[in-house]
């Protein structure tokens, strides 16, 4: 009976073949052999043109348009966190401009250490300098949501050290944004959602226009607007008689305005202009600790007062380039590409306790001012069995901070945030040259090896040269190995070098005392043995293999290693405690102060698992589904400056513990006929937090997300989805009790639960092709 | 039951598949021959497809052995100069510079080949047909005004799964 059972399923299988089609493409149908999805390709990890990410001698992830727009998710970093295992954004609050301008890492590594490239071209970082005991603290990275998701064709994610291709900051990998290009339909999409508790409501309208120009050349053009309102997830504030909910802690209120232009045109030979120009304007507000009624305040707040942070940003990034060949086998490429991120800070609802009634209750605290360009020309020649590229590139980098109305600085300065001191304006530059060579040599058909040298000289710290080697073995053609070995660095971003942010008040017994953030040249921080900051200095290896028994489905698996030396941290508040520092502090006033510093030697090293499947029934349906697993363990192998000597666990525990080492993504996505479902499952690891020396951990958690989308025509979809659909919160702090922080505090979560706690997210969608 | 659910994954896995971008050029440059009449067709034994400096190692090979096109065995010919064209159905022109691409299209204008390229702004320069890919699927671009004066009469099944253009002026 069984026999007869298995022999029936195995017929209906056959049965099945036949119906699907025949091995044999060339029989099948001219619009079937139009739906099959052909290999995907990326530009990143090599000067030698687009190829197959999975032989690709580094490992390498794609993240398609189709994915992205199935993910119902409406920023790049929660497309990142949610399709990248080992990619973690928390939401932070109540950490001043961190609340604004979300850091993320790879691999647990900081946030400055992933190159994010739009098109292969650098793109420049934010203002912001984390400081703040966020994940990113120290740290000032690109800001991700800045780019309009509709202008994506893909983004491709190179999980490796690449300075010695790069140059600066790809020392966990690097971040390749793919714009659309030519071919891609107009569209216009409306979503609009909302938290389960009712709050956190989004609303978003974008659209996509392409208009063809010659030779298939293209104009391409990104709206996107959204608003997005706060989550309030806080505690009761036990300081209020009763006690009420005041501070705010969850996801901040913002309106975001991103547009991006992208044109290529070809001319009648082989020359193309291109551009591209990415805008968005950003408002953004977030609260700070209540302040209880005082005497101080009762002037003008009678029953305290929650001071509101806000910041206006505005960003652009403007590139124009131009390319063509010198012949079938040698190509040039010219681009200038000049950024600008500007972070302007304001402080509303609050107070200058020391004007009393005078007080304004709105403040200008200043801004932070982060100006790039850079000049690149790309030379590529294949003979052949060796392609070469090679090119030189110029950049020049401007730092400004402003300072903010006296009233935001003077005294005891504006509560929630205090404004930059005319002391703390800076308006600092660096430049750097760069020449590099990046070749790849076919020994034989099975057998490639990569060599990549670049030497970049900066006018603060001087030259840094690094190289890398890298190999692929096809020991048959499902099974390929492959591995690399590098070194990279990263050059101190002129944040870190000349940020500071200090504020001064007189305390009760009349003496002058001030604190804060002090430049690493500041009298004040040499004395705390600061040194001039040198780049880090990064030691890469990586080796793994590619396993593609069929040709729709791959298993990959890829050990990495990664040291830093000189990693760059700021310091946590340190006080005088020699004779020479109590003389130092004295002279300035200073009570306690951190600045930045080539502070420790950590090593980074894990495991990338990851199955893909992909399988097309008909043009109207298939299904793909992936696993991939990441762990990952970050260690401080010896501190190198006299300053971390005394064991600071919060620092310690925010490298080593405060993220996850161990990820899980569960991604599937089923298309029949027109209905299209994307269920994904995470798992994120534990994670700990310190707190007053003492460690506290956070449990491992699971969230599902859902979107299932309707094709009502060929030109209109409608979709219903949700975000952590089963509600999963992360536990709130195990065994702390306080008034801030505590299960029991204004902030009953870790603010580095790395998939935040505000909930569940649901949302429609539709959108409209024309 | 282990062995029936491994039977079903590896007969699943066995059907369409990602494939690479060679390989759907390759098989849709011979596949598109059923919807095109060649007008002045010469008397040919075989059905000829010209590969110029041929990129795609041995797939041609591969793909057309054995198979047939308008009831012809299928020949391919590889060539390294334009010179060096015979008497073909279709040619294919690798990636090439401008100025070659303008050679060729002159040497082959008003013949009744079906000319394939993956060259950037083909169909617009004189092309019949160019080949391309948008979000992992190929795509099909047709010069019309190119298509008549090579005396090829391209049914309206392909053009209604094509790109229609024509020369720019």
């Amino acid at each position: 009976m069984i026999k007869t059972f298995k022999i029936k399923i195995v017929i209906c299988c056959l049965t099945l073949t036949s119906l699907m089609g025949s091995e044999d493409l060339f029989d099948e149908d001219i619009e079937d052999i139009l739906s099959i999805k052909s290999e995907l390709k990326v530009e990143i990890g090599s000067r030698d043109g687009a190829r197959n990410y999975l032989s690709s001698n580094t490992p390498i992830d794609v993240i398609t348009a189709k994915q992205i727009e199935h993910s119902g998710l409406t920023s790049l970093i929660d497309v990142l966190r949610y399709f990248v295992a080992g990619f973690n954004a928390p939401e932070t609050s109540v950490a001043d401009g961190s609340d604004h301008v979300r850091a993320y890492t790879l691999r647990g590594m900081s946030a400055d250490q992933l190159l994010v490239l739009v098109n292969g071209k650098r793109l420049h970082t934010s203002a912001l300098l984390h400081v703040n005991g966020v994940i990113g603290r120290g740290a000032s990275h690109v800001d991700l949501d800045t780019i309009a998701l509709k202008s994506i064709e893909r983004v491709e994610i190179l999980r490796d050290g690449a300075a010695a291709q790069y140059g600066s900051d790809a020392i966990s990998g690097v971040i390749n944004i793919i714009l659309k290009g030519i071919g891609h339909k107009n569209s216009i999409s409306l979503h609009g959602g909302a938290r389960k508790n009712g709050d956190g409501e989004q609303f978003q309208a974008d659209t996509f226009l392409s208009i063809p120009l010659n030779y298939d050349g293209f104009v391409n053009i990104t709206l996107d607007a959204k608003e997005q309102k706060q989550t309030q997830r806080a505690g009761t504030d036990s300081r209020l008689s009763p006690p009420t909910v005041q501070t705010h802690a969850g996801v901040p209120d913002a309106t975001n305005y991103k547009a991006l232009l992208y044109t290529e045109i070809p001319q009648q030979g082989d020359i193309t202009l291109y551009a591209q120009m990415l805008l968005n304007y950003r408002e953004s507000e977030a609260s700070a600790f209540f302040r209880p009624a005082c005497e101080d305040s009762a002037p003008i707040y009678s029953s305290g007062f929650l001071p509101l942070i806000s910041a206006e940003i505005f960003d652009y990034s403007a590139l124009i380039g131009i390319n063509g060949r010198f012949s079938d086998t040698a190509s040039w490429d010219f681009s200038n590409v000049l950024g600008q991120n500007n972070f302007h800070y304001y402080v509303n609802n609050s107070m200058n306790y020391s004007l009393g009634s005078s007080s304004p209750t709105s403040f200008d605290n200043g801004s932070l001012n982060f100006l790039q360009n850079t000049a690149t020309l790309d030379l590529q020649k294949h003979f052949q069995d060796v392609k070469i590229a090679g090119g030189i590139e110029y950049r020049y980098e401007n730092y400004a901070i402003t300072a903010g109305d006296i009233s935001s600085y003077s005294g005891t300065a504006s509560q929630g945030f205090a404004g930059f001191h005319p002391d703390n304006a800076i308006d600092e530059h660096r430049d750097s040259y760069a020449i590099y060579v990046d070749s790849i040599y076919s020994f034989s058909e099975d057998l490639l090896f990569e060599v990549a040298l670049r030497y970049e000289d900066y006018s603060d710290f001087g030259d840094s040269t690094n190289g890398k080697l890298a190999l692929s073995y096809t020991l048959m053609p499902e099974l390929m190995f492959r591995s690399s070995a590098s070194t990279g660095f990263r050059a101190p971003a002129l944040a870190q070098s000349y940020y500071s942010q200090t504020s001064s008040f007189v305390d009760t017994k009349g003496v002058l005392n001030t604190q804060g953030t002090f430049r690493n040249d500041h009298e004040v921080s040499k004395s705390l043995n600061a040194k001039t900051l040198e780049p880090e200095k990064s030691n890469h290896f990586t080796i793994g293999a590619v396993y593609q028994p069929t040709s729709n489905s791959a298993f990959t698996i890829d050990y990495f290693y990664v040291k830093v030396e000189d990693k760059i941290m700021l310091t946590p508040e340190l006080t005088a405690r020699s004779q020479e520092q109590q003389e130092v502090f004295a002279k300035y006033g200073v009570s306690a102060a951190r600045f930045f510093t080539n502070a420790a030697t950590t090593h980074t090293q894990g495991v990338d698992i990851k199955l893909n499947y992909s399988h097309l029934f008909s043009h109207t349906s298939n299904v793909d589904f992936g696993i991939w697993y990441n762990y990952n363990i970050n260690e401080i192998d010896k501190k190198d400056r006299s300053i971390l000597e005394n064991e600071n666990p919060e620092i310690k525990t925010l490298i080593e513990r405060g993220q996850p080492r161990d990820s899980l993504k569960f991604l599937t996505n089923y298309a029949f006929q027109k209905i299209n479902t994307a269920f994904n499952i995470s798992r994120y690891g534990s994670y700990e937090q310190s707190r007053d020396s003492v460690n506290y951990k956070f449990d491992a958690a699971w969230t599902a997300d859902l979107d299932i989308a309707y094709q009502i025509s060929n030109k209109v979809n409608v979709a219903v989805g949700g975000t952590n659909i089963f509600d999963t919160i992360p536990n709130k702090w195990d065994g702390l009790s306080g008034t801030y922080y505590g299960s029991d505090g204004i902030k009953p979560y870790s603010r580095y639960s790395p998939f935040g706690y505000s909930g569940t997210y649901y949302y429609l969608r539709a959108s409209l092709e024309f | 039951m282990l062995k029936v659910v491994l039977s079903i994954f590896f007969l699943l896995t066995s059907l369409y598949a990602y494939e690479s971008e060679d390989k759907l050029k390759v098989i849709i440059i011979g596949k598109v021959a059923k919807y095109i009449t060649y007008e002045n067709a010469q008397n040919l034994d075989n059905f000829v497809i010209t590969v110029l400096r041929n990129p795609f190692e041995n797939l041609f090979d591969d793909i057309y052995k054995n198979k047939r096109i308008k009831s012809k065995p299928v020949k391919i010919s590889y060539i390294d100069h334009i010179n060096e064209l015979e008497s073909t159905n279709i040619l294919y022109i690798p990636n090439v510079n401008a100025r070659e691409l303008s050679d060729i299209l002159y040497k082959t204008q008003n013949s009744n080949i079906l000319t394939v390229s993956d060259t950037r702004g083909f169909a617009q320069r004189g092309g019949v047909m160019q080949l391309y890919f948008i979000s992992q699927k190929l795509k099909i671009k047709i010069n019309i005004q190119s298509a008549k004066r090579h005396s090829l009469k391209i049914q309206p099944t392909l053009l209604r799964i094509a790109d229609v253009v024509k020369d720019e002026k």
